[in-house]
């Protein structure tokens, strides 16, 4: 007699070797003969690794010491890590005057503040936050770094960019509480109902212009002590140099790359030469060149000082290989969508704008990371030019007396300091990718 | 007809649409381009017109003559001999090309091999070795590559022994010997006949390369395989080696031996050689690994199935299958890598190995001035190597096109 069954059979459970740790193992690691010599060989070079970087760096490592002689003495075969913590100070922040490093921490602070609504994803108006990051900050910033005399555009400048760096914060909270924007929030504490945009954008101009009424005068009673720039030094200018040129290589590499794809032959010449003839030659180089050649491109009596040198061959060198990532961005777009956007009349920059960009810097956003990864890499290159960035202080310390011929346990912080800066990036860029795709794919 | 005339003459004659000269799209692009070169002329002029003044104020001369007049100073490592004070600054160019391209072409050889051998470990079904080449692969592309220069020059080939307590590399038969001067190894010095054992080597090439075609074409023909590899291996051993040892063998080893408180004799790399050689290798590697890795991952699965359902050996699948339709995806980022491996050997300038950056851009410089002219030179070199790159890249892109489609 046939019966139907109306309950499904049990699932057997799966097989010991999906869900078993030992069963994992075999099939991971033991599953041949071969497989398994590897892994006990594998094994023991971990274990020698591990051993020897455990007893240099952690087990037998003095932390605590006034010199070098004093680590040895403790210990002959550890590293000697007090001479990293006596200099942290200085590995940070250079040569900074002692008693203003709150102006760089201050300023970072302020940095972080602004960007932190770029991560919020209840806060609009999120493109105009991070125009202001790049061209605001910089004068917030750079006033409170350097220091010295306002000059009328600077004291404006300031001004302009306090006032934006209140508005982005109260936009923010305001963002993260009600999910309005500051704009709309404002109107509404007028009491009236359904303000048009227009209303709305005069009423929140009009409070701007008010505080940036209130911000000026009130600055005009301060002023910083300058900071030569000869003081910057450490993971600090490190952060500076690699901070402009990555907030200009964006923009610059954007501006060659859609020259370099330009219908225009003069401009498309002018173009690749630029980027081939960046792209050729070692950061190294061009550097020098910052250093020897600058120089003689000024006009007689004008001295470009050697930090600005720096910057702007860095920033060259930097737009020349963000323009190949974002045609290679460029590249993934397919015709159809220019063509799209050319049917409905947008014009050139319309369609580059609003159509073009938006995806293709979607599909670079790994190549972009990857390339402010290098950029923050070959900073330390400036170090060879006589500039004290992180590296130049490592290196330093063992010129220091107390610290002579401490070599190893400098260069080995840097290196971590870098990994975990560099490694952090570049998992979040593989986050980003992941969270951004749209499942399309040309 | 005549309707259809019409229609014609409509449909190809514009509609009555005037020459609007401010908003024609070619004026337009006339007028940008003269905008943008003006622009850049002018800009041009004016930094050429400020270094002219500035050359005369400080009463520096130009010109390519001074690559005639003798350099005060000399290379410490150098392929082609020469001489302080002799030795022109046209020599010194020289030698810095060479020492450039030397430590980059053995760089970019030991990085390839070693590359790809840690892309197989990528990929490889035991966790525990993928994991450990993952670790190797994100170390190395984490860190700047002038910190790792610094720290095997500081901290590795600085520490080595003195002269007296060399390393012996070739387990006690002291061939090879590294010590804080450097690498010593044996050179070949070869004797009277020994261009009869080239020649016959050249031959063998020749001989195994019609072999090839030849078993090729019986391939095509018959379907037979024939064992090609061992033949010809036999043939490049087999034909030099009979002439060799018909000769007498005729060629000499220079041994280096210690004499007082050195080694003479043999060749010797200087630690700044090894240390650049070293760090320039491992961490191109590193990009190597994940490149191979990305390009046999882009082969699609259905192509390893397919190749095992035929009856291939692992191994054939990955010779014959895999491995010819990854190429495509690893080789133009590879080039770009040796581009690049090039290009980092100029870090040589931190640790002192007198590569063209520093013996032109940075001695020269001191020495001479000449700031533009040895700029220049320096940056054309870099320029020319690279444009021959991807010259050959190109050519090769192209080849692989034609191949697919």
């Amino acid at each position: 007699m046939a019966s139907i069954k109306k309950v499904p059979a049990l699932s057997a459970a799966p097989p010991l070797s999906e869900v078993s740790v030992l069963g994992w193992m075999q099939k991971n690691l033991f599953s041949s003969v071969f497989n398994t010599l590897l892994t006990l060989v594998t094994l023991y070079i971990i274990y020698i690794t591990v051993k020897g970087l455990w007893v240099w760096g952690i087990a037998d490592a003095v932390w605590v010491a006034d010199n070098r002689r004093e680590c040895f003495e403790i210990s002959t075969d550890g590293a000697c890590w007090a001479g990293v913590i006596a200099w942290l100070d200085n590995i940070f922040y250079g040569r900074y005057p002692r008693q203003e490093l709150w102006r760089v921490n201050l300023g970072i602070f302020f940095l972080f503040i602004w960007m932190t609504p770029l991560w919020l994803p209840r806060v609009k108006a999120k493109i105009s936050i991070g125009m202001t990051t790049v061209f605001l900050y910089p004068f917030l910033g750079g006033y409170l770094f350097a220091g010295g005399e306002k000059g009328i555009f600077m004291q404006i400048m300031l001004t302009s960019a306090i006032v934006c760096l209140l508005a982005n914060t109260i936009h923010s909270i305001i963002g993260i509480f009600s999910g309005r924007s500051l704009p709309e929030f404002i109107s509404s504490l007028s009491g009236k109902k359904n303000v048009s945009d227009k209303t709305q954008r005069n009423i929140f101009l009009g409070f701007l212009a008010l505080i940036f009424v209130l911000i000026f005068v009130w600055q005009m009673s301060w002023s910083l002590e300058r900071v030569p720039w000869t003081k910057w030094g450490g993971l600090f200018l490190t952060l500076v140099i690699a901070g402009i040129g990555i907030a200009s290589a964006l923009p610059g590499g954007i501006i060659l790359a859609l020259g370099r794809r330009s219908r225009m032959p003069v401009i498309r010449v002018l173009s690749t030469t630029f980027i081939e003839l960046f792209r050729s030659v070692p950061i190294i180089t061009v550097l020098f060149m910052a250093t020897t050649m600058f120089p003689l491109f000024m006009p007689q009596g004008f001295v470009l000082n050697k930090l600005v040198q720096v910057i702007i061959a860095v920033c060259l060198f930097n737009a020349a290989y963000m323009a190949e990532t974002v045609r290679g961005g460029l590249q993934t777009i397919p015709l159809g969508q220019f063509e799209g956007a050319h049917t409905i009349g947008l014009g050139y920059w319309q369609t580059m704008g609003l159509i073009v960009m938006p995806q293709a810097l979607k599909h670079m956003i790994p190549n972009i990371v990857g390339n402010f990864i290098s950029l923050l890499k070959d900073t330390t290159l400036v170090s060879i030019i006589g500039l004290f960035d992180v590296l130049g202080m490592l290196r330093s310390i063992s010129k220091d007396l107390p610290w002579l011929g401490l070599h190893k346990e400098p260069l080995v912080f840097g290196a971590i300091l870098f990994f975990l800066i560099c490694f952090a990036m570049s998992k979040y860029s593989r986050h980003l990718e992941v969270k951004l795709s749209t499942g399309h794919k040309n | 007809m005549a309707v259809n005339n019409n229609n014609k003459k409509t449909a190809t004659s514009k509609p009555d649409e005037q020459f609007d000269f401010f908003h024609d799209e070619r004026v337009r692009s006339v007028f940008y381009q003269l905008l943008t070169a003006a622009a850049v002329g002018l800009a041009a002029w004016y930094l050429i017109s400020n270094t002219a003044q500035n050359l005369e104020a400080r009463g520096m001369h130009t010109g390519f003559g001074f690559l005639n007049t003798a350099a005060g100073f000399d290379s410490y490592f150098k392929l082609i001999p020469n001489e302080a004070g002799v030795g022109t600054y046209g020599r010194i160019f020289i030698i810095g090309v060479l020492n450039t391209l030397y430590v980059s072409a053995l760089a970019i050889i030991a990085s390839t091999v070693l590359g790809f051998f840690i892309g197989v470990l990528r990929l490889s079904s035991n966790w525990l070795v993928s994991k450990v080449a993952l670790a190797y692969v994100e170390i190395f592309r984490n860190t700047p590559f002038l910190i790792q220069v610094i720290f095997w020059y500081i901290g590795v080939f600085s520490l080595l022994p003195r002269v007296r307590n060399s390393i012996d590399l070739s387990g006690g038969a002291e061939l090879l010997l590294l010590n804080n001067r450097g690498l010593y190894m044996p050179w070949p010095v070869p004797g009277d006949l020994f261009w009869l054992t080239g020649a016959a080597f050249i031959i063998a090439i020749i001989a195994v390369v019609i072999l090839k075609r030849w078993a090729k074409n019986r391939q095509d023909k018959t379907g037979q395989i024939f064992p090609t590899f061992i033949l010809s291996a036999a043939v490049l051993i087999f034909l030099p080696g009979t002439v060799y040892f018909m000769t007498g063998m005729p060629l000499n080893w220079d041994i280096p031996k210690l004499e007082g408180l050195n080694f003479v004799g043999g060749a010797t790399l200087p630690p700044s050689f090894v240390t650049l050689l070293v760090a320039l290798s491992i961490y191109h590697a590193s990009y190597t690994a994940e490149m191979v890795r990305a390009g046999i991952l882009s082969v699609n699965k259905g192509q390893y199935d397919a190749a095992q359902s035929i009856g291939l050996r692992p191994g054939r699948v990955m010779s014959l299958v895999i491995i010819p339709q990854a190429m495509p995806a690893i080789v133009p980022p590879m080039i770009s890598n040796w581009m690049s491996t090039i290009k980092n050997s100029s870090l040589a300038i931190a640790i002192g190995y007198p590569d063209l950056v520093s013996l032109f851009m940075q001695t020269s410089l001191n020495q001479a001035g000449y700031a533009i002219e040895l700029v220049g030179m320096t940056m054309a070199f870099y320029m020319f190597v690279s444009l021959t790159i991807s010259w050959l890249l190109n050519i090769y892109n192209k080849r692989v096109q034609l191949v697919e489609r």
